[in-house]
């Protein structure tokens, strides 16, 4: 039961599932990479894009099977899905394993599905050709369900591919470690494939933050639980955990390599990381706020409303000046006023 | 102001508003005691008295003994055997038994806990209640959420589903009225529903008029000579008094003390309790249930096993003429107990077909108690009574969402539980006598016991005759129609003017017609086509107004309460009966029921005479009475979708019937079944085919996903695997 419970829960917090090629990375690679794909259909920039395809790949893709062709595959998929889902979107499809009781949930959520970045393609696609009929296999055939098998080629215009994650994967410690927690721990022990879509610009930080978490949480339930002393180096603990994805610390902080993620002892435990005038660890954090506000307010806006990160503080010298001065002024005109109160309050009483 | 306020609160005449105060309240006090309760009584109709039972006589030290010698003896026996059980030789076993009976730590383990307590305390007299609750007088209880609180025992009982028949603060099921108010939601005005005031056709009376009565049959075998039958409800239920807990039903008063002393802790506790002591008896007050007071079943209590339960509960699962139903082959030293041949239900509790009870589940085990309350579960709609309305009674609290551990398809058969419930597919069958029509009008000569019985029309326990498949979601109607829908908000699934309001079988038409044309040999004025409309099409009985009205009810009323949730497919028993009404209040989902008396019913098949005599009954004249339409019969017609109130116009008129007439109900009642639970479910083409079990259209599927799921391709490439599969359902 728990296991299921687990499953539901990252299932859940996988509709939002980070996707650092979404972070604006100032690569010139991502940006020119941005910029062709203006104007595709959006499912195709679903399926491309989004999984990192690289321009001159999906430009051929696109090229060869125009207009009809295009929809025909896309009906053609439509059609595997469906008869797929008539089965694995019951929401109660799965089992107990029988060697260790616990329940392997196999149902999909349809609706999860349809807004995922995989929501377009056949399931086949993935599954292979062993998964058409029922019964199934009782193990997939090897090469099935391999991310990096169909996502290999896909970094070449980009700062960072899937090769890259997978590197990054690989000397993180969910793949290092000798606890045996971590036996046969894959892209799917986090991200389920039938759920995963990029946290979408403009949702809120605190959203974010709290699906991004859930995903860690899955495994590292204990952390939470009521009497856990974790983390109790952090001043307003929870606050952090409120505000803070537990990758913003727990991977290297000047690169953008989230899926590295550190034993706890290497993670980060430097205040002024985030808490100074020029914070790093702030830039990652706060990512996708920064697009939001850039798209919305402009750069200008941005440098004048950021959220602070110190109380009075802005990230602005200058505007810190400004405002200490400010608070001075004020001081000084109070003490005035007061002195020249008490200055007339006393001419008045001799006369 | 100051100074009157000071003149008043002197001492003299503080002390004297003091005096004034206390007379008044103890003047209150004792007219709430003493004066209330015989008015109370008076009014209703009723009497108490101190009630006595023969069986209950004091035994000597010597006796008690010999009782004990015997009863540890038989326990033993029973334990011993229950364990050698399995060695095939037969002599082999007589040898274990014997050894393991005279083995020290077995002999101590299994001698009956009380007859040590019975010896240390020196009781040598079972006088009931009283004698338990020298011991017991509070008890320990642990709640669901986990609470354990300190409980007077008495005040525990007689608050209980078990000895009042009726809730009413917290509701209890979540039924609401045709006029789509929740009952008793909070925020109402709570009126006391249940079993005590809810006349039905399948008893065809209720307690407050058949509680008890004394039936003098004639049978065959005797050759005219009259034989004393007992009936009512009263044989199902705790109390020992003259009639029901009526008291409960106000906002003040309580039950009196010597209809407590009438309770009868022995048939849920002792396991030698001896139902042929349960049989009418009549004193000088009244007509009463006996039951069994003798130091034998008091020297064996003990918690509620199975077999306590089935005492009563198997007359509405398995049935009383269900082949494994205990209580039925005990039925009375005299005065024997009438059984009921037409199942309520047919689904029985028993190791033959049920596959809990022949793992040696208790029913206590999914039914919690918490002390004297019983969980029944969340989801019902049968009636309204219930304890525990937040406590869970499920199959997936043991069996988690992924029960099936053996078949090849277990993911798929999973995967089901979305949508199905597990009785759907494990309740393959419901008992044959299962009654689904049931005429009260036209008796039947019973020659074999000598009396006259309600008229049958209708007995299946097969799928879609006995029983039906509908949307459940917990909710339910009044009367007993279930409520749920196609988790695709269907429209069209509209099960109160299609599934319980229609019968379209033609073989189930063509039994029906062949009954009334049997009738129509004894009552020559029934109309054979007339007869079949009305219990096929009940909703012919209204006028094309009504049936507007009922359309309209249905959608602004119901709708949404069809809606909440989570549905499920259930199946559901069916039943539908012909009883004389009141038409005075009809709305467009039937008309007030009128109860019957059982001996005049039994003895002289005279319909009429029978009901007349029920309502003569004071308290059904109460009911027609002002006050009582004001305190809940007003109450009770709009959640009966009757508008304009109660009418309180007599039916009965210079000993005449007035604007009474012979009605089948509205629609049919749809009852849940938990029980009989067979461990090989349905196959997968019993559903997934175009001739299945299941009418994909009617439950509110698509036309193209009704085609879809009779012809599932995965079903069709199993076919071969077929038999392999349904055995291995579990």
């Amino acid at each position: 039961m728990i296991t299921s419970r687990d499953r539901a829960t990252r299932q859940g917090a996988q509709l939002h599932t980070d996707n650092p090629l979404q972070a604006p990375t100032g690569s010139p690679g991502s940006t020119k990479a941005r910029a062709l794909h203006l104007g595709r259909s959006l499912a195709l920039w679903l399926c491309f894009f989004a999984l990192g395809a690289s321009v001159d790949q999906s430009v051929a893709a696109i090229a060869e099977p125009v207009g009809g062709a295009v929809d025909k595959e896309l009906a053609e998929a439509a059609a595997d899905r469906h008869a797929c889902l008539r089965c694995h979107a019951m929401s109660t499809l799965g089992y107990r394993d029988p060697d260790d009781g616990e329940i392997v949930d196999l149902s999909i959520d349809r609706e999860g599905l349809a807004h995922s970045v995989h929501g377009e393609l056949a399931c086949i696609d993935c599954h292979r050709r062993s998964y058409r009929r029922y019964p199934h296999p009782d193990r997939p055939a090897p090469g099935d369900l391999d991310c990096i098998g169909c996502h290999e080629d896909e970094n070449q215009n980009l700062s960072r591919g899937w090769v890259d994650i997978d590197a990054e994967f690989k000397r993180s410690v969910h793949a290092v470690s000798d606890s045996p927690r971590v036996e046969g721990f894959s892209c799917h022990s986090c991200h389920d494939p039938h759920r995963f879509r990029p946290a979408a610009v403009g949702e809120p930080i605190v959203q974010i933050v709290r699906n991004h978490n859930e995903v860690c949480l899955s495994c590292h339930e204990k952390l939470i639980a009521p009497s856990s002393t974790s983390h109790g180096w952090l001043p307003n603990r929870d606050a952090h955990w409120t505000s803070v994805r537990c990758v913003d610390c727990h991977t290297p902080v000047a690169v953008f390599a989230n899926h590295e993620v550190l034993p706890a002892e290497k993670s980060e435990k430097n205040c002024v990381s985030c808490h100074s005038a020029d914070p790093q660890l702030l830039a990652r954090l706060y990512q996708f706020r920064s697009e939001e506000d850039i798209a919305r307010r402009g750069l200008l806006a941005k440098a004048v409303f950021n959220e602070a990160y110190v109380v009075g503080m802005s990230k602005s010298p200058a505007l810190d000046r400004l405002s200490l001065a400010i608070i001075g002024l004020m001081v000084l005109l109070l003490a005035a006023h007061g002195v020249g109160r008490y200055l007339v309050r006393r001419a008045n009483r001799r006369a | 102001m100051n100074a009157n306020a000071n003149t008043l609160l002197t001492p003299k005449n503080a002390r004297r508003l003091f005096i004034a105060a206390a007379v008044v309240l103890l003047v209150l006090f004792v007219f709430y005691k003493v004066v209330y309760p015989i008015v109370f009584d008076a009014y209703v109709g009723k009497a108490n008295a101190p009630l006595t039972y023969a069986n209950s006589q004091p035994i000597t030290e010597d006796e008690l003994e010999a009782m004990a010698t015997e009863l540890s003896l038989s326990a033993r026996r029973a334990a011993a055997e229950a364990i050698v059980g399995q060695d095939e030789n037969a002599f082999a076993r007589r040898v274990k038994v014997e050894m393991l009976m005279g083995t020290q730590s077995f002999m101590r383990e299994h001698e009956p806990t009380h007859i040590k307590y019975f010896r240390d305390a020196n009781i040598l007299q079972y006088e009931g209640p009283k004698t338990c609750l020298q011991c017991h007088a509070t008890i320990n209880v642990r709640h669901h959420d986990g609470r354990t609180s300190e409980v007077d025992t008495l005040d525990d009982i007689v608050n209980s589903v078990h000895f009042k028949f009726q809730s009413d603060a917290g509701g209890g099921f979540s039924t609401y009225g045709y006029d789509g108010r929740q009952v008793n939601a909070e925020g109402s005005r709570p009126i006391p529903v249940g079993k005590i005031n809810r006349a039905c056709g399948i008893p065809g009376s209720f307690s407050w008029t058949g509680w008890a009565a004394l039936v003098e049959s004639r049978p065959e075998s005797a050759h005219g000579e009259v034989a004393l039958r007992s009936e009512g409800c009263g044989q199902c239920h705790i109390g020992g008094n003259y009639q029901p807990a009526t008291e409960k039903m106000m906002p003040i008063g309580d039950v009196p003390g010597v209809a407590k002393e009438g309770i009868d802790c022995l048939i849920c506790h002792s396991t030698e309790y001896d139902m042929n002591q349960r049989y009418v008896i009549r004193d000088d007050v009244g007509l009463r249930w006996n039951q069994d007071r003798t130091m034998r079943a008091a020297l064996t209590v003990g918690r509620s096993t199975t077999k306590n339960c089935l005492n009563c509960h198997q007359h509405n699962m398995g049935g009383d003429a269900y082949l494994h139903n205990e209580a039925a082959k005990a039925l009375g030293d005299k005065h024997q107990r009438l059984l009921h041949t037409g199942a309520k239900r047919g689904n029985p509790f028993s190791p033959h077909d049920d596959v809990h009870a022949a793992a040696g589940l208790q029913c206590t085990d999914c039914h919690v108690p918490e002390g004297h309350k019983i969980p029944r579960g969340r989801m019902g709609v049968d009636l309204v009574a219930n304890d525990l309305p937040d406590v869970e009674v499920s199959c997936v609290t043991c069996h988690s969402i992924a029960p099936h551990n053996r078949s090849e398809h277990k993911a798929l058969l999973n995967g089901h539980l979305d949508r199905i419930a597990c009785e759907t597919c494990h309740i393959r069958e419901l008992q044959d006598n299962n009654v689904v029509l049931r005429d009260w009008v036209h008796p039947t000569w019973d020659a074999e016991e000598g009396i006259f019985t309600p008229t049958d029309i209708y007995r299946s326990g097969e799928v879609n005759k006995g029983f039906t498949f509908l949307w459940f979601n917990g909710n339910g109607t009044f009367l007993a129609n279930a409520l749920g829908n196609n988790p695709n908000g269907s429209t069209e699934y509209d099960p109160l003017m299609q599934q319980l309001a229609r019968i379209d079988d033609p073989e189930i038409v063509a039994a029906v017609r062949e009954k009334a044309v049997e009738l129509k040999k004894t009552y020559p004025d029934i109309d054979v086509d007339a007869y079949i409309e009305a219990a096929t099409d009940p909703l012919s009985q209204l006028t094309p107004e009504q049936v507007e009205e009922r359309r309209r009810m249905l959608d602004q009323n119901l709708r949404a309460q069809m809606n909440d949730g989570e549905s499920r497919i259930y199946p559901f028993k069916l039943f539908n009966a012909m009883m004389y009404e009141d038409m005075g209040n009809q709305g467009p989902f039937g008309a007030m029921i009128l109860p019957f008396d059982y001996a005049t019913y039994y003895e002289t098949g005279d319909t009429a005479a029978s009901v007349k005599q029920a309502i003569r009954d004071p308290i059904v004249q109460r009911m027609y009475q002002e006050p009582f339409k004001l305190y809940m019969m007003d109450e009770f017609m709009a959640y009966f979708g009757v508008s304009g109130g109660w009418k309180t116009d007599y039916p009965l008129v210079d000993g005449k019937l007035e604007n009474v007439e012979p009605k089948w109900m509205r629609q049919m009642g749809s009852l849940m079944v938990n029980h009989g639970i067979q461990p090989v479910g349905r196959d997968c083409v019993e559903c997934h085919s175009p001739s299945g079990i299941l009418n994909y259209r009617a439950l509110g599927y698509s036309q193209e996903r009704a085609t879809e799921l009779e012809n599932l391709d995965i079903v069709e490439n199993l076919r071969p695997a077929e038999s392999l599969s349904a055995r291995d359902g579990g």
